[in-house]
């Protein structure tokens, strides 16, 4: 009877279901051709930096918009196999500088956020370096020293910095590059050390801050192929049009790197009088400090050497030696100042020069074209 | 620039004067930045297995009637055969990050892959109209290309209620003609990427040098030349016979005026140029040396 009762009671009870086990996670083994890949502690060196065709049209448009030449912002990706693949990027709203403490956590918020509500749509997520907006080539700041040097102790392989240069791509070049900071000048920053001596044992110039990284782009094969598509010419329908509309096509060919006018050369001689006067500020600053400190460095040697008279003299007569040891206490000889400002500057100058001097060449090359041109056809 | 196939679409410009003044006009034609484009193409490519199609919204401008499609984000949708839903808690989020950076750019409309309208694509079309409210939102079809039988391309389209009672899954989409937009500073960026997908790797390593480009082009140049000399000597010589359009053509592009070269512009010019390189290369060294200066007063 009792045995049967709790039969019924059993049947009547919803059937024990497994218990809902929690899904394993399954682990799938890693083909050997790629064994060698797998790079968990981040030994293979990066050795080359692939920029994905969108993030080339996503920096170009943001440094064209942005309110202020300093457009950065972060770039996304993956590295495998000693390749730094760069699959995203997002823009950093531009900051004022008005409330540092605040502006900051409301960029690390901004960040924070983004990134989570990327990795909802499948796009990758980890930071592997930073972009950054420039005019003419100068791209040398402490922001971004600072930047680069914090990150690249913060992150995976150090991250890149990918500096895209403003007025290069108006003229019809678009110039990415990739840096990173050499590992001298890394030594050197971390002591906060700019001193003379400390240059001279870093072997630091301005060419040494950064090294450069060799960067591609690379598109992939569906935009590749809707590239192909937009670019493919059809006959225009119209019957009494310009040449120039004769055919349609959503990217015609363009001929901007043709053209013969030379308005960037003006703002670019201005800016570089404008470095070299900074530069000459800087050099004064750094002159008087150094005058200051030879003055009281002579001052303190003035004094031992008074103190040291004094005693042989008192040793003469038979008296105790003064002591010896105030110096520090009475003279404070100033710390030599830091030369990474005057070393940016210097840099700066350099990469003005640098880009001037590339317009004039192609100018030149362009002029003697036009006059070809000019000569055959009369 | 059109975007895509073209289309027998006749596009009718509404006579909107007699419109109340609070009610904003349809807009006439669409503008798509390659940013926005580019991005609805990766986010395609990064969509799961069970994605049949992606969805975004379009941020950008617009004018009485222009719509310029600036950017686009990604945003989460699921469609069964009942139901359809977008987050959008995601896209307000997303919304409100992209507006800091840009604070100029605003909802305009959204974004689907693939080319078919359904009564989904009218019930978001819904959900959006009400985001852009007065305004109206605005749809763009990216046809990518891979299903079979479509050609890649670009559709726009504005929707208008139709039926008696007007219900949200009951819409007509009247299509909006489309073009590609981008500004002449941002032209190169856009040759860059043409240029790497003629390349066989699909790859192009940078800094390219500007002599480099330069040069190209007037090879470039230089091989067209070649095909009009071609085409010219074959028809004077009587084997093809003359086009009077490719004439004038011709006529209309070679007849350009060099008279300000050859007045000795050229020589002022050249000399300004080289005066310039000479400054240029002047500046460098003296940067270089005072940099290493800077490391010999030590010693």
């Amino acid at each position: 009877m009792a045995t049967s009762m709790a039969a019924a009671l059993a049947a009547s009870l919803p059937a024990p279901s497994a218990a809902p086990v929690p899904a394993a996670p399954t682990y799938e083994t890693i083909p050997a051709s790629m064994s060698k890949v797998i790079d968990i502690e981040a030994e293979i060196p990066l050795m080359i930096v692939q920029l994905d065709g969108m993030v080339v049209t996503k920096i170009i448009k943001h440094a064209r918009e942005a309110p202020s030449t300093t457009a950065h912002g972060l770039l996304l990706g993956l590295d495998l196999d000693g390749t730094l693949e760069v699959s995203n990027s997002f823009p950093l709203p531009h900051h004022s500088g008005d409330d540092d403490e605040k502006s900051t956590k409301s960029v690390a918020r901004y960040q924070a956020s983004m990134l989570r509500s990327l990795k909802e749509v499948q796009a990758d997520d980890s930071v592997v370096g930073f972009y950054q907006a420039t005019t003419l080539g100068a791209f040398f700041n402490q922001t971004l020293v600072d930047t680069q040097a914090i990150h690249q102790d913060k992150l995976r392989h150090g991250g890149i910095v990918i500096v895209h240069d403003l007025s290069q791509t108006a003229r019809g070049n678009a110039s990415f590059r990739a840096f990173r900071l050499t590992s001298n000048f890394l030594a050197a920053y971390k002591k906060q050390n700019f001193s003379t001596t400390s240059l001279i044992q870093h072997r630091l110039t301005f060419s040494s801050i950064l090294e450069e990284v060799p960067l591609k782009i690379r598109t992939n094969p569906l935009l590749s192929s809707f590239i192909g598509t937009m670019t493919e010419p059809s006959l225009s329908s119209g019957l009494d049009i310009a040449p120039a509309t004769a055919t349609n096509s959503t990217i015609p060919a363009s001929f901007a790197a043709l053209d013969l006018g030379t308005s960037g050369l003006t703002r670019n001689l201005e800016q570089i009088v404008d470095a070299v006067d900074n530069y000459r500020t800087e050099e004064g600053n750094l002159a008087y400090l150094s005058r200051q400190i030879a003055r009281e460095r002579g001052r303190a040697d003035n004094y031992v050497a008074k103190r040291k008279e004094e005693n042989q003299a008192r040793v003469a007569q038979g008296l105790a030696p003064l002591p010896e040891e105030d110096i520090a206490r009475l003279f404070k000889i100033p710390a030599e100042p830091s030369r990474l400002e005057s070393m940016l500057l210097l840099g700066q100058i350099d990469a003005f020069g640098k880009s001037l001097g590339g317009m004039a060449s192609t100018g030149l090359v362009k002029m003697y074209g036009a006059k070809a041109g000019s000569g055959t056809s009369t | 620039m059109p975007l895509g196939p073209s289309s027998s679409a006749v596009h009718i410009q509404g006579n909107t004067t007699g419109a109340a003044p609070n009610t904003a006009r349809t807009p006439t034609s669409v503008t798509i930045h390659p940013v926005a484009l580019f991005s609805i193409l990766d986010h395609y490519l990064r969509r799961t297995d069970a994605q049949d199609r992606v969805i975004g919204t379009l941020l950008g401008t617009r004018t009485e009637t222009e719509v310029e499609v600036h950017s686009s984000f990604a945003v989460l949708h699921s469609e069964t055969s009942e139901q359809v839903a977008v987050d959008m808690e995601y896209h307000r989020t997303m919304y409100e990050l992209h507006h800091k950076v840009n604070p100029k750019e605003v909802i305009v409309g959204w974004y689907s892959t693939g080319s078919n309208l359904n009564t989904y694509s009218a019930l978001i079309q819904n959900f959006y109209s009400q985001e852009t409210a007065p305004h109206q939102a605005i749809h763009v079809a990216v046809n990518t290309g891979l299903e079979e039988g479509g050609l890649a391309g670009v559709k726009a389209y504005v929707s208008s209620p139709v039926g008696v009672f007007p219900k949200p899954e009951n819409c007509v989409f009247v299509p909006v003609p489309v073009e590609l937009r981008f500004h002449d500073a941002e032209r190169s960026g856009v040759d860059l990427l043409t240029n790497t997908v003629a390349s066989a790797t699909s790859t192009t390593s940078q800094p390219v040098a500007e002599l480099e480009i330069l040069e190209q082009s007037i090879q470039n140049i230089s091989t067209m030349l070649d095909r009009c000399l071609e085409y010219v000597q074959a028809v004077l010589s009587g084997e093809k016979k003359g086009d009077p359009a490719i004439g004038r053509y011709l006529m209309d592009t070679l007849g350009a005026s060099t008279e300000d070269l050859e007045k000795g512009g050229f020589n002022a010019s050249l000399q300004d140029t080289l005066m310039i390189s000479y400054l240029a290369n002047l500046v460098r060294s003296q940067a270089e040396v005072s940099s290493r200066l800077a490391l010999a007063t030590a010693t």
